[in-house]
């Protein structure tokens, strides 16, 4: 029964490391006020997009920046820098997830993830197209 | 008061729901019959088993009528269902209507328990003896998905979500005011399908998928079979072929969503360790895992209990991947999910039913079936074969586990997301547990059952060792591979192909009929080859044309890997000298046509490819982009928009100049010499003069006017003059702007401070002039095409090892 008894313990080591490792790696569901205080880690935060202050995106002068205004769940609003092109209907957007973390009050995100309206969602809005629409 | 609706169709969903009723009831006879029958030994026996089949074969045909009437009201666009009012529209060509069927819910389940129809039908004629087992948990497995079709109320519990509801009476719908028109119906128009969707691959995966999905009932059957009917040695031989064939099947639906996600989502990659992808991985490895171990207890009548775990586990992980993928629950870490339907309780109790059953039947079992292991000897080919399959075992719980981040967080009520490098994460598990399966692999099949000559064993793979370490050291030089798990990998995937090549040749005398389980490993490690290059060497050509490292400005600067192109301009793109030609559009399609042009050895530009990748407009979903890609035998170049201009382009591809004016772009107090940027300009004021042309700026002689010259230079080094002119004539200030057409650019000379000599001046930009402009993103992806040989390998060695399956099996019970 030897060998199988030190097979299972590895096979459990390992799953064991496997999970620590997912811990340790995963990140966190935070508000901006939590990444603020613990400015240099990584976050997710949850948010909605500040229409009124828009996007500032030149990509003549460089097609990697685009800055925005985000509020958090708790109306908490930050200066987010993303390095990457302008996602694709950004401002249809209703809800957005930025990764990234804190650095001197702006929050460089180097991931988004947009929840845009009824694109995989059944629920909302059908008053957009009502028996007229073409589309 | 009861409106009286116009042109509404209500026959077929009357039809419809009653074979949805129909089916369901018919499951459940089925089950119940089957069940007496398999649990009868006399003379009943017989009778219950007519009336199983019976109640099975009108089950069957009743999904089939449902399917087809769903397909009916599709076709003709009956709008007032919501399942088509949401799925499809008018504009809809043909050929994507088999996708509106299966982009709900409710139709993917129909899919699924079309495919358990039909190979239920199969098993009740083949499955002999197992067959009143066997068909009993086909038929329940068939009761849950149909209960999932009913949408029927039982107290306030509402059961199921009925694909036939009207769309006038959805709980979601049924308040709009324009449901309440009696003609409601003239002008309605579908929401149409997820462009996302609009897809050749979308109309082939699926099904493949779903059938994959479904092909892991039969070994669990089998299984189930066994443990109940105390047949524990039976079982394995009639539900191997299956497990084969689940494994074939389920891989190639897997493998052509990769497919589906390289050619037609943005993200560059044929695998991204989406949850909705590892949800179908997991169960595959684990089948494969399970179909190694069957093999043994065949050949050496051991490890039963681990065949028994690793297959009902296969089925298991089904349902858990379907409760994940439907339930809602993965909403924020995965993009194609579906939505939560509110059936998220019934999935866990059918989830939740099997684990159960299962684990009763295997805990009574267990004194049975828990007889031998295989760690008697180990140089026996069983033994590497069952730490295979534990490899493959820990690999997918490792995916499991990150992929159930959101589940986790529901039961502890903890706040973890995603790892935030997921790509990395993952493989910085799967790496290593790949270089182990492909070592495995390889060596394995050398080695013999119960016990081995270990010398020998070495002297047959020196060969097959000796070439891949050669051609390892060799490519890895050539390819720069660095990472040393990568040359690992490189290796072990290398030796797994060579030694299975070996084995067809050297053992087998090249005999293909008994070749299977070779060209499917030979497969599988070209699969792991062409990953590795393919993902480990891709190169982001979009990125840096300066020539200048700009990764040394900071680690924020490595991730930009976009450019701009404007219309008609070049530039250099790694090898490639791009051009964007301009965009056509096609319906709700905008092509954008860019040029890659290479430079010959006289220095002449030469064309190499034209790519068109495509935004596809949908003003409801969100547009969404489609990449282009140019096939070489050797690499690939993927292309594909970040970024366009999509709301100001009308059918002709032409702008509309609606907003020609000048927009406020800056303002600024300057002194001669200063610079003032523009967006899409550098301009420096020259001088400040007065003045004297009245006749061309008409002014008299008590007026003032005072002229600046700015010296314009735009991104092309083109220098231009302007001249605006500040002008108080009697008193009132008038000053004279300069525009500059060709660029949109207009300076205004707003004031003059006496006091330092400096100026005010606004520039004004036109917002968007002429110059249309997109953001693209181009990957060179070299050697893909090993990983994509790789997969028809492995299929067809499959298919070969199934053969090889039933036909001895045949001569067994002959």
């Amino acid at each position: 029964m030897k060998k199988l008894h030190i097979i299972i313990l590895l096979v459990i080591a390992v799953s064991i490391a496997a999970i620590m490792s997912t811990v340790a790696d995963s990140s966190t569901y935070a508000t901006f006020s939590v990444a603020t205080n613990n400015e240099g880690d990584e976050y997710h935060v949850v948010g909605k997009y500040v229409k009124d202050k828009g996007i500032i995106y030149n990509p003549e002068q460089n097609a990697n920046l685009c800055v925005f205004y985000l509020t958090d769940n708790d109306n908490k609003e930050m200066k987010v820098v993303y390095n990457g092109a302008k996602p694709q209907d950004f401002e249809m957007s209703e809800q957005i997830v930025v990764t990234g973390k804190v650095e001197n009050g702006t929050f460089m995100a180097d991931k988004i993830l947009m929840k845009c309206p009824s694109k995989y969602n059944n629920t909302s809005d059908p008053t957009k197209t009502t028996g007229t629409s073409e589309s | 008061m009861e409106i009286q609706y116009i042109g509404e169709h209500l026959l077929p969903g009357k039809i419809g729901n009653l074979f949805i009723v129909l089916s369901f009831t018919a499951a459940l006879l089925s089950c119940f019959s089957y069940y007496f029958a398999s649990n009868h030994n006399s003379l009943d026996k017989n009778n219950w088993l007519n009336l199983g089949r019976a109640s099975f074969y009108v089950h069957g045909l009743s999904v089939f009528a449902v399917t087809g009437t769903l397909f009916y009201i599709i076709f003709n666009h009956y709008f007032e269902y919501q399942y088509v009012w949401q799925h499809s529209s008018k504009s809809l060509p043909v050929r994507y209507m088999l996708s509106c069927f299966w982009e709900g819910q409710e139709g993917s389940f129909l899919l699924w328990s079309i495919w358990h129809v039909v190979l239920g039908f199969i098993l009740m004629r083949k499955s002999g003896n197992f067959e009143a087992p066997v068909m009993t948990v086909f038929s329940s497995v068939q009761v849950f998905l149909t209960s999932m079709l009913l949408g029927i109320y039982i107290f306030d519990y509402h059961l199921g979500s009925n694909p036939f509801i009207l769309l006038r009476e959805h709980p979601e719908f049924m308040e709009l005011p324009f449901v309440k028109v009696p003609e409601y119906l003239t002008n309605l128009d579908g929401r149409g399908l997820n462009p996302l969707l609009q897809n050749y691959w979308m109309t082939i995966h699926p099904p493949i998928l779903f059938l994959g999905f479904a092909s892991t009932l039969v070994p669990f059957a089998y299984a189930v079979a066994g443990l109940w009917k105390k047949q524990h040695s039976e079982w394995v031989t009639p539900a191997l072929p299956w497990t084969y064939f689940g494994v074939m099947i389920l891989g190639t639906g897997i493998l052509m969503g990769g497919a589906w996600a390289y050619e037609s989502l943005s993200f560059g990659g044929f695998w991204a360790w989406d949850p909705v992808e590892n949800a179908s991985l997991v169960p595959w490895l684990v089948m494969v895992g399970g179909a190694h171990v069957m093999l043994i207890y065949k050949s050496r009548k051991q490890s039963l209990f681990s065949a028994y775990i690793l297959i009902i586990l296969t089925f298991i992980l089904i349902l858990y991947s379907t409760f994940l993928t439907r339930s809602g629950i993965l909403g924020n870490t995965s993009v194609h999910a579906f939505t939560d339907l509110g059936m998220s309780g019934q999935l866990l109790v059918y989830l939740l039913f099997y684990v159960v059953a299962a684990g009763i039947l295997l805990a009574i079992n267990y004194k049975a079936i828990n007889t031998e292991t295989v760690e008697d000897n180990s140089t026996s080919r069983e033994f590497w074969m069952f730490i295979g399959a534990l490899v493959l075992l820990v690999s997918s719980f490792q995916i499991t586990f990150t992929t159930s981040i959101p589940v986790i967080n529901k039961i502890f009520g903890s706040n973890l997301a995603p790892p935030t490098k997921v790509v990395e994460h993952y493989n910085s598990w799967q790496i290593p547990f790949a270089i182990i399966v492909a070592l495995l692999m390889a060596i394995t099949q050398f080695l013999r059952y119960k016990q081995s000559d270990l010398k020998l064993t070495f002297k047959k793979i020196m060969i097959a060792l000796i070439i891949s370490t050669v051609v390892t050291l060799a490519c890895a030089f050539a390819l720069e591979l660095y990472n040393v798990f990568h040359i690992l990998l490189f290796f072990s995937a290398f030796l797994s192909i060579a030694c299975n090549t070996d084995y067809i040749f050297k053992v087998l005398n090249g005999d293909i009929s008994k070749a299977g389980a070779s060209i499917a490993h030979v497969g599988f490690g070209m699969i792991l080859l062409g990953a590795l290059i393919a993902t480990g060497k891709s190169r982001v050509i979009s990125q840096n044309t300066s020539g200048i490292d700009i990764s040394k400005l900071g680690k924020e600067f490595n991730n930009m890997e976009n450019i701009m192109l404007a219309k008609h301009d070049t530039l250099q793109m790694g090898e490639y000298f791009l051009s964007y030609k301009g965009r056509r559009i096609e319906g709700v399609n905008h092509y954008f046509d860019i040029e890659y042009f290479k430079k010959d050895k006289a220095g002449k530009y030469e064309h190499a490819f034209t790519l068109s990748p495509i935004v596809q407009t949908n003003p409801r979903m969100g547009n969404s982009a489609e990449p282009d890609t140019k096939h070489y035998l050797h690499k690939d170049v993927y292309t594909h928009i970040t970024y366009a201009e999509m709301d100001k382009h009308d059918e002709s591809g032409h702008k509309h100049d609606d907003d020609d004016d000048y927009k406020p772009f800056a303002s600024a107090t300057v002194a001669i010499g200063d610079t003032i940027f523009g967006s899409k300009s550098i301009i420096i004021l020259e001088n400040i003069y007065k003045e004297t042309d009245s006749v061309k700026y008409h002014f008299s002689g008590n007026d003032i006017a005072v002229g600046a010259t700015f010296k314009v230079i735009d991104i092309r080094n083109n220098t231009f003059f302007a001249k605006p002119i500040y002008l108080i004539k009697g008193n009132i200030v008038n000053p004279i702007d300069a525009e500059l057409n060709e660029m949109g650019i207009k300076l205004s000379f707003k004031n003059i401070h006496t006091d330092n000599g400096k100026i005010d001046v606004d520039l004004s930009e036109k917002p968007s002039e002429n110059q249309e402009f997109i953001i693209l993103k181009a990957i060179v992806f070299p050697f893909i095409n090993i990983l994509w040989a790789g997969c028809i390998i492995m299929i067809i060695g499959t298919i070969i090892a199934i053969r090889a399956r039933l036909k001895k099996s045949k001569y067994n019970i002959a």
